[in-house]
């Protein structure tokens, strides 16, 4: 009974350990990979985006247009920095960034309208922590710095690493 | 004799307003003190009564029909039913039979009090307005064609942020679009029956002056545009039939035979305007059908094809289907009244109501015809 008894409590803790691992992980869920940079279509791409940031007019929607294209450029960097396009993933985390700052002014911004903005604060915390996830899985596979060598003009130099932590740093402070 | 019908017409309209608040929602505060929980307490006899309501009414419809045929009636009468329809049903409780005239309300307060884009932010989203949390669709952004959230900004403003008066600028608002569209189908027939067949329809009248749906907006642009068309004002026309299409997007299946009028006039040749309206009809209907594609036929759909079917009474099978497709229509209500369900056999009994009275209206023109057929020989 004793031995059956310990066999369990071993099962349970397993499950337990296992479980609060997964849970460790953000539910929000990041979108597909979209347009690559290079093509035609993606500057026509480029154009919808600007235009779109009108659409969403509103705090509320402005909080909605800069979530989306920070994680969009987030998807779009870790995608190019898996096919060593380094350049091109440096430029897309660069955006990311740029639209994720501007996503707390968007709510504080709402808050002053009398808006409840604890839903939307809990999405940030979410997509924060997804952000973050994602960021450090870039992290392991990404050289600290890499060199961009272009064939007719001067080599240019990636801190990757720099620009990692400083989505990440971020990233923490809306958490 | 035909003042005490309409005395007792004033009296079944009245009987009706004060029924539709048996439905009120608890939710809506400033009504508070009248609700008595009644129609999903007693839902047999709310069925009944609004089955006897709702055949009372086309009883009045008959009647009035029958006595503008009879030129019993004259075009002044039929001003006077309209108004009188239109005044105390303006009194109705909206939340009756549907929910939308709330979900007008929410995208117009998320547009034009949030400042929020309604077609990106969804009503549930903006947290804490407890007029969100009772409406049916919160969680969906605008189902509406762009014109007509901007245009709902006259019964929003209206209505200074309470929510009775909103409700209430609602109803008028869309009570002018009603009065607007009998006063063109006058326009295009100079006839007092097309008119009669309009105003007075109890479809048309409940979906349009208690429930207050948009579509009766969509179908004034619509007939309007083509009121211009006959006046030979092609780009004024043109202007209300993209304002049309942008209220419910429904009209953009009349764009064939806008085009095909539009054509005629510019190569100056005479329109026949019974065969316009006749595919105009056609047209709507066939949309009117193909809805269950996109959801499922809403009752108030049938204002789509209704007033093109009445601008040519002379086609009389698709006259007498129409009106018994709308007097079945009203009893698609009577499922989820009866069962306080949409589930289970709901949607089985909502499909048999709507279309018997206007399979057994066919069937009797089928048998007739054929008959006549065989007599013949």
């Amino acid at each position: 009974m004793i031995r059956h008894f310990k066999f369990v409590a071993f099962f349970f803790l397993l499950f337990f350990l296992i479980a609060n691992k997964t849970f460790a992980e953000s539910s929000y869920v990041l979108p597909y990979p979209s347009r690559m940079p290079g093509s035609l279509s993606y500057k026509i791409h480029l154009i919808y985006e600007n235009v779109s940031k009108y659409w969403h007019f509103g705090n509320f929607g402005q909080f909605e247009y800069n979530l989306k294209m920070a994680d969009k450029y987030l998807v779009q960097a870790k995608t190019l920095f898996d096919y060593k396009q380094h350049l091109l993933g440096f430029d897309s985390l660069k955006k990311s960034n740029y639209y994720f700052n501007e996503i707390l002014p968007s709510l504080n911004r709402a808050e002053k309208e009398s808006k409840n903005i604890s839903p939307k604060k809990s999405v940030l915390r979410k997509a924060s922590r997804k952000h973050i996830e994602y960021l450090e899985k870039i992290d392991v596979d990404t050289p600290d710095i890499f060199i961009w060598e272009p064939e007719k003009s001067s080599p240019t130099t990636l801190l990757l690493k720099k620009i990692l932590m400083d989505s990440i740093n971020i990233r923490k402070d809306s958490l | 004799m035909k003042n005490f019908i309409i005395f007792l017409y004033i009296l079944f309209l009245s009987i009706l307003t004060v029924f539709s608040y048996a439905f009120l929602d608890p939710n809506i505060t400033a009504l508070k003190k009248l609700f008595i929980d009644f129609a999903f307490d007693q839902r047999v006899f709310t069925t009944i009564f609004y089955i006897s309501l709702v055949v009372i009414f086309f009883i009045f419809y008959g009647i009035f029909l029958w006595l503008g045929i009879r030129k019993k009636i004259h075009a002044k009468d039929v001003i006077r039913l309209t108004a009188i329809t239109v005044i105390v049903l303006f009194f109705s409780y909206p939340v009756m039979l549907s929910y939308d005239i709330l979900n007008y309300i929410a995208t117009s307060k998320v547009l034009f009090f949030y400042q929020e884009n309604p077609y990106v932010i969804m009503p549930i989203e903006i947290a804490g307005d407890s007029l969100f949390s009772f409406m049916h669709a919160a969680n969906k952004v605008a189902l509406y064609g762009p014109f007509w959230v901007l245009i709902t900004g006259i019964p929003h403003f209206l209505g200074f942020g309470n929510l009775l008066l909103t409700l209430y600028s609602f109803k008028i608002f869309i009570a002018i679009f009603y009065l607007g569209t009998a006063f063109i189908i006058w326009k295009i027939s100079k006839n007092i029956i097309p008119v009669i067949l309009f105003s007075l329809n109890p479809l048309i009248a409940i979906e349009t002056l208690v429930s207050g749906h948009n579509d009766i907006v969509m179908i004034f642009l619509a007939l309007f545009s083509f009121f211009l068309l006959t006046k030979k004002k092609v780009f004024i026309a043109v202007l209300f039939f993209i304002l049309s299409i942008f209220i419910k997007y429904s009209t953009i299946l009349l764009i064939p035979v806008f085009l095909y009028a539009l054509w005629k006039i510019v190569k100056k040749k005479e329109i026949n305007w019974k065969t316009i309206f006749y595919f105009s009809a056609f047209c709507m209907l066939a949309g009117f059908l193909l809805s269950p594609l996109r959801e499922e036929i809403y009752s108030w759909y049938a204002i789509w094809f209704l007033p093109f079917v009445f601008l040519i009474p002379d086609k009389k099978i698709l006259l007498y289907v129409s009106v018994s497709l709308s007097f079945g229509l009203l009893f698609r209500h009577v499922p989820y009244m009866f069962s306080g369900t949409h589930a289970g056999l709901t949607p089985l009994f909502k499909s048999i109501v709507t279309f018997v009275p206007a399979s057994l209206v066919l069937l009797y023109f089928i048998y007739k015809k054929l008959w006549e057929k065989i007599y013949s020989r």
